[in-house]
């Protein structure tokens, strides 16, 4: 048996993945963090998140102390632009494979523990091509609102700021012939950007068009807030068909409470898109040999124990187990991190003397 | 608008056909009647071909091809000559001129063609209006028709949408169903004919798609001031929707590619609207028990919309039942006092305009309710002299000349030689 | 209302007889979509009768929210805003269980949204209400509802003209 100070690996540096390392690094363990982009910090970062919700905190608030951490902390040593490729070995002696994706090099490591943080990527709403994305102005998703947001600078393509909004929520979600799934943190999400909407613009007019507003736990303050501080309407029903007509775009939908369809035009429509495996999760399941759930999600051995793989020694957390907030990501990090720990410590007293 | 570092919103050739791959691969999960469903009955045909159970009339190459790309992506061959024209039962009497334009328009590019009095309605009228008759007898009428253009050796070209749409889904059942085939065959016995089933179902729409530049070559007015709106009439595109011509450069390939192509070749503005998949109105057990929904529905639902959206000179349109009820139920509105109104005609009318057929006696514009005389004021055409023309061509036609575009097929048998005097049977003697 | 629709208003046919007869599935379609004229004439051609009825659409086209506004700044009826449409109003209200037309909820949500159309043939139902308060009492957001319809009612009859054309 090899020493048991070989490093944890985490793969994936979003919000899980540096909340794990992290936690690993303090408990003196060392941890070799691989990330497939060239920057840390996972979809947040990435897609530049203004605020998270429900507190409207800001995103760097809750990233920057993690990724500053990881790429500070002498324990933790980062690969960007790098994947795993594949492993052999046991726990507490693990030998993984680490390809430079750019570089086309390959790295083999020593590594006592795994733990799987790909996360999650969001709906490519072009896929349904009712809503028009990709191809008319003013439709975008959440995730493109939320860098305008952090600009400080809600405006159409023509540089106005828009005077009636439409969130379409549940856009790539709770659909069969996309995915069929909830994706648990989009309604809260839109709401969020909604108020913040009305915010920077007070005389907009912001419609939620919406099936069920899942708004769960504490999050439901923000339902609450939305219709009695802001006004914000919320329209019960879904989207059929967006329509550019040159100037405005005209949504055609139905009020289900009326019974009746409505086509109302709107300057602006946000797609509340929703979350699914991606990539990255698919190709470290292929490389570490892990099952996936009919969904393509990383399947754990018992559904409601996320971090337990089913594999001695390799761990997940975060997205790429299951739809999830950046809140439940993190502590999904954490409860990993202790995973990983509490095995290199019993491997440690197995080791003859 | 960029989205992470590096990655742009536009979408790469590469990106679009990975997309399509991945929205067609999610359709199918629920789709009933997919792509692949279609594909494999065209194979099917093929092995009861081989195996000697059916006939079928291909598209060779004598009858002049071209390809075009259908919505399942497959190359589909569009017929150019020796076409036998399958009528439409609507269009004789609503808007005769949808079929005049189209026969003036052939002669003029000199095109054989086959116009036979020997041809049936398809009966899906009955079919999709009221639901009454059956896939053995509908794919009897189907063969039928279809066999009578193998005998006179000329390849079906389809007028009407719904004979068009039925045609298409009766031979899905023929192909794919056994049983269907072999009472189709037995009841096609009888009346000594066999059973001949088309390589392609052509509909004249793809007909004038495909001949669009040489009808371009003959235009005779300038359209570049012409504002169309198009209607694709359900029947062609929304039924086995995966055989219809597409254009991704047409309206993005997003609608049907002919009629569209006929106005942007002709150089006339094509414009979208917002309501341009629904209904023309017509939507068969409507029309037929609701004409007030019906007529309701055509001008609130479509003619109102076009007009405020587009603003066009022309709404243009391929199927005799989208012309009539866009056309006519203009009457009620603007009796009634709204003032909205656009002129509908067909492709073939709007094509023989261009190319500077008379709009009377061959275009028949007589017969269209909305107001075409500013469309023909903006083609640059004298419609007060052609008007007069027609006026004088009707008086030579009471006075016993013969009518363009009516041929009367033989009727009077030859008499029997007279041999016998008349008599009176006398009543028999007790 | 504009000039031409005044004019076709005019030529409707006088209340009290039956709409749009000739309508096979006529249950299906409310009265106000109905434009029956009972003299019509096109080009000097006489076209009255059987084959001159319309029907106008129902779609709901715009948010139009005046009355919601007024609704908002009535005693009473500055709650509305926070109703999330549970129906609890309707559930405990004794009118809605003995009258069809009257649906607190339903009310509530064709002002907030401003559905002109839905009010136009709803507003009179407002007046059935009986004042007991049990809807105010289960509203789990505090909405009022029985304030509301007061305020409602004050509305509605501020914007009757518009209401009744």
């Amino acid at each position: 048996m090899k020493a048991p100070d070989n490093p944890v690996l985490v793969i994936g540096a979003g919000p899980a993945g540096l909340q794990a390392a992290k936690d690993v690094a303090e408990f003196g363990v060392p941890v070799l963090l691989v990330e497939r982009r060239k920057e840390l910090g996972g979809a947040p970062i990435r897609w530049s998140y203004h605020t998270l919700a429900p507190d409207f905190r800001p995103t760097e608030e809750v990233m920057g102390p993690l990724i500053d951490f990881c790429q500070s902390n002498k324990n933790v040593t980062v690969m960007k632009g790098c994947i795993v490729d594949g492993y052999s070995g046991r726990p507490g002696d693990f030998h993984v494979r680490i390809k430079d994706e750019t570089t086309k090099n390959i790295t083999e490591k020593v590594v006592s523990s795994i733990i799987v943080a790909t996360g999650f990527e969001h709906f490519d709403a072009r896929v349904d091509p009712r809503y028009g994305y990709g191809r008319m102005p003013n439709v975008i998703g959440i995730n493109e609102l939320e860098i305008m947001l952090k600009q400080g600078r809600v405006v159409g393509h023509d540089g106005k700021p828009p005077k009636r909004v439409a969130f379409i929520f549940c856009v790539g979600s709770r659909d069969r012939s996309t995915n069929p799934w909830c994706c648990t943190v989009c309604c809260g999400v839109s709401i969020k950007q909604g108020i913040e909407v009305k915010q920077l613009l007070p005389d907009s007019q912001v419609y939620m068009i919406y099936m069920d507003i899942r708004t769960i736990g504490l999050w439901e303050k923000l339902y609450w807030e939305s219709m009695e501080k802001y006004g914000i309407n919320f329209i019960r029903g879904r989207v059929g068909e967006v329509y550019y007509t040159g100037e405005k775009l005209l949504v055609k939908g139905e009020d289900t409470l009326v019974r009746g369809p409505f086509e109302v035009l709107f300057d602006m429509v946000v797609l509340a898109v929703g979350i699914e495996p991606g990539p990255g999760t698919k190709q470290a399941a292929g490389a570490l040999s892990l099952s996936l759930n009919e969904y393509g999600f990383l399947a754990p051995k018992i559904p409601n124990v996320h971090f337990d793989s089913g594999k001695e020694g390799i761990f997940l957390a975060g997205a790429c187990v299951a739809p999830m907030s950046v809140e439940e990501a993190l502590s999904e990090g954490s409860a990993a991190a202790m995973q990983a720990v509490k095995l290199g410590s019993r491997l440690m007293q197995k080791v003859p003397v | 608008m960029q989205l992470g570092k590096d990655e742009e919103l536009e979408l790469g050739k590469e990106d679009a056909k990975l997309l399509e791959t991945l929205s067609s691969q999610r359709k199918a999960k629920f789709a009933f009647g997919t792509t692949e469903d279609y594909l494999k009955m065209l194979e099917r045909m093929k092995e009861l071909e081989k195996k000697g159970e059916i006939i079928v009339h291909h598209v060779t190459d004598d009858y002049d091809p071209v390809g075009v790309r259908t919505l399942s992506g497959r190359v589909k061959k569009i017929p150019t000559r020796e076409t036998w024209q399958h009528k439409s039962c609507g269009q004789c009497g609503h808007i005769p001129g949808y079929i005049s334009a189209f026969y003036w328009i052939m002669s003029e590019l000199g095109v054989s063609y086959v116009d036979d009095t020997n041809q049936t309605s398809c009966t899906a009228w009955n079919y999709y209006g009221s639901g009454t008759s059956n896939p053995v007898a509908l794919s009897a009428v189907f063969l039928r028709n279809m066999h009578a253009a193998y005998e006179r050796n000329a390849y079906p070209l389809i007028h009407c949408g719904t004979s068009y749409g039925d045609y298409k889904e009766c031979r899905y059942l023929v192909v794919m169903n056994r049983d269907i085939r072999e009472r189709v065959r037995a009841i096609l016995k009888k009346v000594d004919r066999e059973l001949v089933i088309p390589e392609e179902l052509v509909h004249y729409s793809e007909w004038l798609h495909v001949m669009r530049q040489e009808v371009a070559a003959r235009r005779k007015f300038d359209m570049s001031g012409v504002k169309v709106a198009v209607h694709a009439a359900c029947h062609t595109y929304k039924l086995m929707a995966e055989d219809y011509t597409y254009d991704e450069n047409i309206l993005g390939g997003r609608r049907p590619a002919p009629t569209s192509s006929i106005a942007l070749a002709l150089g006339s503005q094509l414009l979208d609207y917002s309501n341009w998949y629904d209904c023309c109105g017509f939507g068969f057990r409507h029309i037929l028990t609701e004409r007030e929904i019906a007529r309701s529905f055509a001008y609130f639902r479509k003619i109102r919309p076009i007009v405020r959206e587009t603003h066009a000179d022309v709404l243009i349109t391929h199927d005799t039942g989208c012309v009539t009820t866009l056309d006519k139920s203009q009457v009620v509105p603007l009796a009634q006092g709204y003032r909205e109104t656009i002129p509908v005609i067909s492709d073939s009318q709007f094509a023989a305009l261009a190319m500077g057929a008379h709009p009377f006696i061959v275009c028949q514009l007589q017969w269209h309710i909305a107001d075409w005389k500013p469309l023909l004021a903006k083609m640059g055409i004298d419609w007060q002299a052609a008007y007069e023309e027609y006026k004088s061509y009707l008086d030579k036609v009471k006075g016993g000349m013969k009518p363009a575009f009516i041929r009367s097929p033989p009727r009077h048998l030859q008499p029997r030689p007279h041999t016998k005097a008349f008599r009176v049977d006398e009543p028999v003697m007790s | 209302m504009s000039e031409e629709e005044k004019k076709r208003k005019e030529k409707e046919s006088s209340a009290g007889e039956e709409k749009g007869k000739f309508i096979i599935e006529r249950r299906y379609v409310d009265d106000s979509r109905i434009i029956e004229p009972k003299k019509l004439e096109l080009g000097g051609i006489d076209m009255s009768g059987r084959w001159g009825t319309l029907v106008l659409p129902r779609t709901l086209e715009d948010f139009d929210t005046e009355i919601y506004r007024d609704v908002e700044k009535l005693p009473r009826g500055g709650n509305i805003g926070k109703c999330w449409q549970c129906g609890n109003c309707t559930a405990v209200c004794p009118v809605a269980h003995a009258h069809s037309e009257f649906n607190p909820r339903y009310l509530i949500h064709i002002v907030k949204m401003g559905y002109t159309s839905e009010i136009k043939k709803h507003h009179e139902a407002v007046y059935l209400c009986s004042g007991c308060g049990l809807c105010s009492a289960a509203c789990p957001k505090g909405v009022d509802p029985q304030g509301v319809m007061i305020a409602m009612s004050i509305a509605f009859k501020a914007h009757e003209s518009e209401l009744t054309e």
